[in-house]
């Protein structure tokens, strides 16, 4: 099997099955007891919190642990519920549709864009939301400013006008993040997309700036998200953080991904007729590990399926599903071409990606899409 | 996670999408047809073209063409084959859940998809009765 949908799931990382295999044994008591089993399960959350936090600027009471990033996501929308969101259709729906909702005309504003874009990999002007969003005047008073901890002490001594969440989950180990340097008040990250399990994520708050809990009734994590510790997850992302953090990753992804990600697209361009990237593969435009392309007349969907056949894994941003055969909200709103849309596919590599891969898709896919072309109802334009 | 053997699919819409029966490869000249229809749009998803070759009232071939979706792909071909040899009445009977249970039932989310073949088939028969073949 070729695997190029790294940016959906990365597979678990031989080290994190290890770990996690290891703390199903050793770490199983509930961390927030107070018997010495609780208390070393609460040793490794924190030891995780701190690899967190030195891999991306922040400090370790900055950093708390969720379910992944759609509640890290979810959370810091609804702490501006009713206030002014500012955010893209670009986003994660996550994100998108939450704020459709839960937005209103309230100050401070939220604005909430992502570093990285999921489908098309394109690397966004944070530090331009960023001085946007300075230039927003505080307001006189606000109920999110009221918040007061348990000895009546003011929690939110940042006061501003705006304050900007960025969504990290695609960038993490991709290219260096920094939340200080990015000028963050919130930031979002997920353990599965660096070779961590599925269901564990992590929310930076900047101490001093708004939070209201998304998840109330228990006193973990500072009383800023109830619920039982995922222990073994968090040390499974742990392990995937230390991976990351020793083998300096976005220097692989800078180098050796970035080869292999640009052979394909070039290869693409110059034996497929019909085809053209949805990603700006120039340094700092977008991931070095995303490649998207589209194929004029071939139906993405369709395209992805054939490959599956061959055992070549990708994605596509043509999902048709419930009765909804509307294209990636994400690649319409860059291109504004359905059809551009419907034909496109995903391509994302990682650190096991190798030149044979790329060389298989290319055994296969120039002969699945001109297949789908000679079969469409929309014609090939002559090159 | 799909690796061929373990498809979302069943194992004969896998066949009829891998293996698409009565489509129309390139030019549609090849092809010697009474009847056309043509329905979706690509701009709102998939679109599909059915060619019907008819003889006595009955449709003695017929070939299509699609820019549709693996559903759609797998469905218009079942179809394809329950239509040929059908007189025009009994074609236009057919109906989606004929399709879907000749196919052993595509998944529910992909149920609308298996309508565009149908309905593109429907089109041709109205177009060929009309007397304008061509759309």
């Amino acid at each position: 099997m070729i695997y190029l949908d790294y940016a959906a799931t990365a597979p678990m990382l031989p080290e994190v099955l290890e770990a996690m295999h290891e703390a199903e044994k050793k770490f199983f008591a509930n961390a927030s007891a107070l018997h010495t089993p609780g208390h070393l399960a609460l040793n490794e959350i924190e030891e995780t919190r701190e690899s967190l936090a030195r891999l991306v600027g922040a400090e370790p009471s900055e950093i708390l642990f969720t379910s992944g990033s759609s509640e890290s996501n979810n959370t810091i929308v609804r702490t501006f519920e009713g206030h002014e969101i500012f955010t893209s259709p670009l986003e994660h729906h996550s994100i998108f549709e939450a704020a459709k909702q839960f937005s209103g005309k309230k100050l401070p504003r939220l604005y909430s864009f992502m570093l990285a874009n999921n489908e098309t990999g394109d690397i966004l002007d944070v530090a331009s939301v960023v001085r946007e969003a300075s230039q927003v005047p505080t307001p006189k008073e606000s109920e999110l400013f009221e918040a007061k901890d348990d000895f009546g002490r003011e929690l939110v001594t940042e006061r501003k006008g705006a304050y900007v969440h960025s969504d990290l989950t695609q960038a993490l180990g991709k290219i260096p993040v920094d939340v200080h340097e990015l000028g963050l008040d919130y930031a979002t990250f997920s353990a599965h997309k660096i070779g961590g399990p599925v269901g564990v994520g992590a929310l930076y708050v900047r101490k001093g700036v708004p939070f209201r809990p998304l998840i109330i009734g228990g006193n973990q994590e500072g009383k800023r998200r109830g619920g039982t510790y995922n222990t073994v997850g968090i040390i499974g992302f742990k392990a995937a953080l230390k991976k990351i953090a020793e083998q300096k990753s976005w220097e692989l992804y800078d180098t050796k991904v970035r080869e292999l990600r640009d052979r394909l697209a070039r290869r693409i361009l110059e034996e497929i007729p019909g085809s053209s990237l949805n990603t700006d593969l120039t340094p700092g435009a977008s991931l070095p590990n995303i490649l998207n392309a589209s194929f004029r007349a071939a139906e993405g969907e369709s395209i992805q399926l054939y490959l599956d056949a061959e055992g070549v894994i990708v994605s596509t941003g043509s999902a048709c599903a419930a009765g909804d055969t509307r294209p990636s909200h994400v690649l319409m709103a860059k291109t504004g071409d359905a059809e551009v849309a419907h034909s496109s596919i995903r391509f994302s590599f990682g650190l096991s990606s190798e030149l044979s891969d790329v060389d298989g898709v290319m055994e296969v896919l120039p002969g699945i899409v001109s297949r789908l072309q000679k079969i469409s109802t929309i014609e090939m334009e002559e090159k | 996670m799909n690796e061929g053997e373990d498809w979302v699919y069943s194992e004969i819409v896998k066949e009829h999408f891998l293996h698409p029966r009565n489509y129309l490869m390139g030019d549609e000249k090849k092809f010697d047809y009474d009847a056309v229809g043509t329905v979706g749009n690509p701009i709102c998803g998939d679109q599909m073209r059915m060619y019907i070759k008819v003889h006595d009232g009955r449709i003695v071939d017929l070939r299509w063409k699609t820019y549709g979706c693996a559903s759609a792909i797998a469905s218009t071909s079942a179809l394809s084959e329950l239509a040929k040899g059908k007189t025009l009445d009994e074609a236009v009977e057919i109906s989606a859940k004929d399709i879907d249970d000749y196919l052993g039932n595509l998944p529910k989310h992909k149920f609308h998809c298996s309508i565009l073949g149908h309905d593109a088939l429907r089109k041709a028969v109205e177009n060929y009765r009309k007397g304008s073949p061509l759309e």
